[in-house]
């Protein structure tokens, strides 16, 4: 461990410089936000006037560039009158973290300015629904298409081919037909995104299944297996895992479409949110909603990797306990499995 | 004085209870039957035939080891006997029956580990009894027997990953053993392990081939492991491929590792490397060119 080398090109990390490293690629770029926001003499391209002092077209709380601020002080100095004062700022799209993180709290709490707009876990809630829902019609059809192309050469000819070609068609292309067909409300938007996930997820799950090790299935041959047990007991078993894999990226994929799909038809979810703040220039709560995206998206991912390891068990390489409880959730590691084993031998030695 | 200047008994005397043994086998009714077997690979024009007119008769409870240089058909025709490949002429019987087609009836062992990495040690052995339609708990049973036979009934509930690889075809074994096949072919199954490994196994497959009416068709290129495990071996060659001579082993049985300085060993294992390796006559073998990479003046011979 002590001569460890950070960079080494084949061998694992140690756990704790995993954790470090993971910190870091977020505090990085956070550090940067930071100094940004409250070093003044790094950017900061605004004056916040407090005094407007002799130059009439400045008025207080007014934001002018610096260059403006510094000739009317000139100005001013010359004529000997009054020296018009202010803070150096950012423009208002950059909030300081703090004000951003306050947001995070601030816009559950604050009711929506009209009656009927809805609140932004009404927003976020209308999105996640969109995305389940699309999601969910696409793999509905694409999982089994996906294996059935991939197990059997006939299925892969008779579609892939069309799928291939239809998979270059941009989704949003399909918006305006999407609105004539299925109206203004949420049809058109899920079908989006069903459109956007569907023929990638094909082609993306019957490569995987088609990864399947043939030597499996000549031994589950040689074993009795035919037909469709070959199937459900050999193919889908043994690329399950890899499906899985594909699915939890597919749903990643999803995600980048829905802001697309929102604006299809009636604007709604998080998009018409974020719009609606940004038409009233809360840019604080436009970066709280995005970053709601990208936290929602992280948290599922990473909670469906930790599922992965619980529904696989047989793809846990090292069977360590957990010793901690907060962190392993950014690096999933299996959980102990029931240590039947010795259980049954200390029965056994009670006796 | 050499190994090889030894005065060797002829590998094909045999001693007498060695031959009451074979009269003894013979006797038993054959089991599989390979006959005028032909595979050739590639379209018409560029055809690469393996082996033509190959014929075999393989009796109930023989342990039949085939050897020869790499490259000589041994995987093929293992292949053809399990279903896996089709030949492309010829065909097999077994028990009198024509078979094409895998089926439980030929259990197989392979060179690679493919035991279901999804399933439990245990729920692998049970596979086969499951395909055969057999009762959840009566394969349950069934299975935890041939595990115990195999001395892994403490990893039944591991994964094959968990094992290392002489205990993971220790389970293929098992798992092929379970079905009940009329025949077990093995296809290079040690050839992954190490020295040691391989040698406990191979007296695992002899103690386990002890107890279980199975017949047994064993695929090598180690020439010890087929004059160790063997009741008779088959030498396949190339160009022409085919079988060039099926011995008997004048090795009594039963076999221990300090049968392998023992004169009929040693007979028979000349035997099999001058088929393997054929002493070529005048010339001696070709050497290399010299090239000198080093001056260091630590000539090593
Ligand atoms: N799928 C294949 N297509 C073409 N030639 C093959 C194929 N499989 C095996 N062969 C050829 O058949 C010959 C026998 O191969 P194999 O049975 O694997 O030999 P062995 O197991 O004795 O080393 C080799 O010359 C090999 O090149
Ligand atoms: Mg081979």
């Amino acid at each position: 461990m002590a001569n460890h080398d950070w960079l080494g090109l084949k061998q694992e990390l140690p756990r704790r410089r995993r954790l470090l490293l993971t910190a870091a690629s977020f505090l990085a770029p956070l550090l940067v936000w930071c100094v940004l926001s409250y070093v003044p003499w790094v950017w900061h391209p605004l004056m916040h006037i407090t005094d407007a002092g002799s130059v009439d077209y400045f008025s207080t709380g007014l934001d002018v560039p610096r260059a403006t601020f510094f000739q009317e002080v000139a100005k001013a100095q010359a004529a000997g009158l009054d020296v018009p004062q202010g803070d150096r700022v950012n423009p208002p799209y950059l909030p300081a973290p703090h004000e951003v993180v306050r947001a995070f709290y601030t816009a559950f709490k604050t009711p929506p300015r009209l009656q009927d707009e809805p609140w932004l876990h009404q927003s976020l809630g209308h999105s996640i629904r969109t995305i389940f829902l699309g999601f969910f019609f696409s793999s509905l059809i694409g999982l089994p298409l996906g294996i059935l192309s991939g197990t059997y050469r006939f299925f892969a000819k008779l579609q892939e081919p069309f799928i291939e070609f239809f998979r270059y068609l941009p989704a949003p292309a399909f918006g305006a037909l999407c609105v004539a067909i299925l109206g203004i409300e949420d049809a058109p938007k899920i079908a989006i995104i069903v459109i956007g996930t569907f023929f990638q997820q094909v082609l993306v799950i019957a490569n995987s299944v088609r990864k399947v090790d043939p030597a499996l299935i000549e031994a589950a041959q040689t074993l009795g297996a035919s037909k469709w047990k070959l199937v459900s007991r050999v193919v889908i078993p043994a690329s399950i895992t890899d499906v899985y894999t594909d699915m939890r990226i597919l749903l990643g994929w999803a995600w980048t479409y829905l802001i697309v799909a929102e604006v299809v038809g009636t604007m709604s979810g998080i998009t018409l949110f974020i719009n609606q703040q940004a038409r009233y220039r809360n840019f604080d709560n436009v970066y709280a909603a995005i970053a709601m995206i990208g936290i929602i998206g992280l948290t599922t991912d990473i909670f469906l990797a930790w599922l992965g390891t619980v529904l696989f068990p047989w793809k846990k390489k090292n069977r360590k306990p957990r010793t901690h409880t907060l962190f392993p959730l950014f690096d999933p590691i299996p959980l102990n499995p029931p240590k039947r084993k010795e259980v049954q031998l200390e029965a056994h030695v009670a006796q | 004085m050499s190994p090889s200047e030894i005065k060797l008994p002829d590998y094909r005397s045999l001693a007498p209870a060695v031959a009451a043994r074979f009269e003894r086998i013979r006797e038993r009714p054959v089991i599989l039957s390979v006959r005028d077997l032909k595979k050739s690979f590639g379209a018409n024009g560029s055809t690469h035939v393996v082996f033509d007119h190959l014929s075999l008769e393989i009796h109930r409870r023989e342990f039949i080891c085939a050897v020869g240089p790499s490259g000589c058909g041994k995987s093929t025709l293992a292949r053809i006997v399990a279903g896996l490949d089709e030949a492309s002429g010829g065909e097999i019987l077994l028990n009198g029956e024509s078979v094409a087609g895998p089926g439980p009836d030929r259990g197989m062992v392979f060179q690679g580990y493919t035991l279901f990495p999804w399933l439990t040690v245990k729920r692998n052995v049970m596979f086969g009894l499951q395909m055969s339609g057999k009762a959840p708990s009566t394969a349950d049973t069934e299975a935890r027997q041939w595990l115990d036979m195999v001395g892994l009934s403490k990893f039944e509930e591991s994964y094959p990953h968990e094992l290392s690889g002489g205990m993971k075809q220790r389970v293929a074994i098992a798992r092929a053993l379970a079905n009940n096949p009329r025949i077990l072919i093995m296809d290079e199954p040690f050839g992954a392990l190490d020295a040691q490994t391989r040698a406990q196994m191979q007296n695992y497959l002899l103690q386990i081939w002890k107890k279980v009416d199975v017949t047994i068709l064993f695929i090598t290129h180690d020439l010890d492991e087929a004059a160790f495990l063997s009741d008779r071996i088959i030498v396949m060659g190339v160009n022409p491929g085919g079988i060039r001579e099926v011995i008997e082993n004048p090795v009594p049985r039963p076999r221990s590792p300090a049968q392998f300085i023992s004169p009929e060993f040693l007979a028979l294992k000349k035997r099999l490397e001058h088929h393997i390796h054929p002493p070529v006559e005048g010339e001696p073998a070709e050497k290399l060119p010299m090239i000198k990479l080093t001056d260091a003046g630590d000539e090593v011979e």
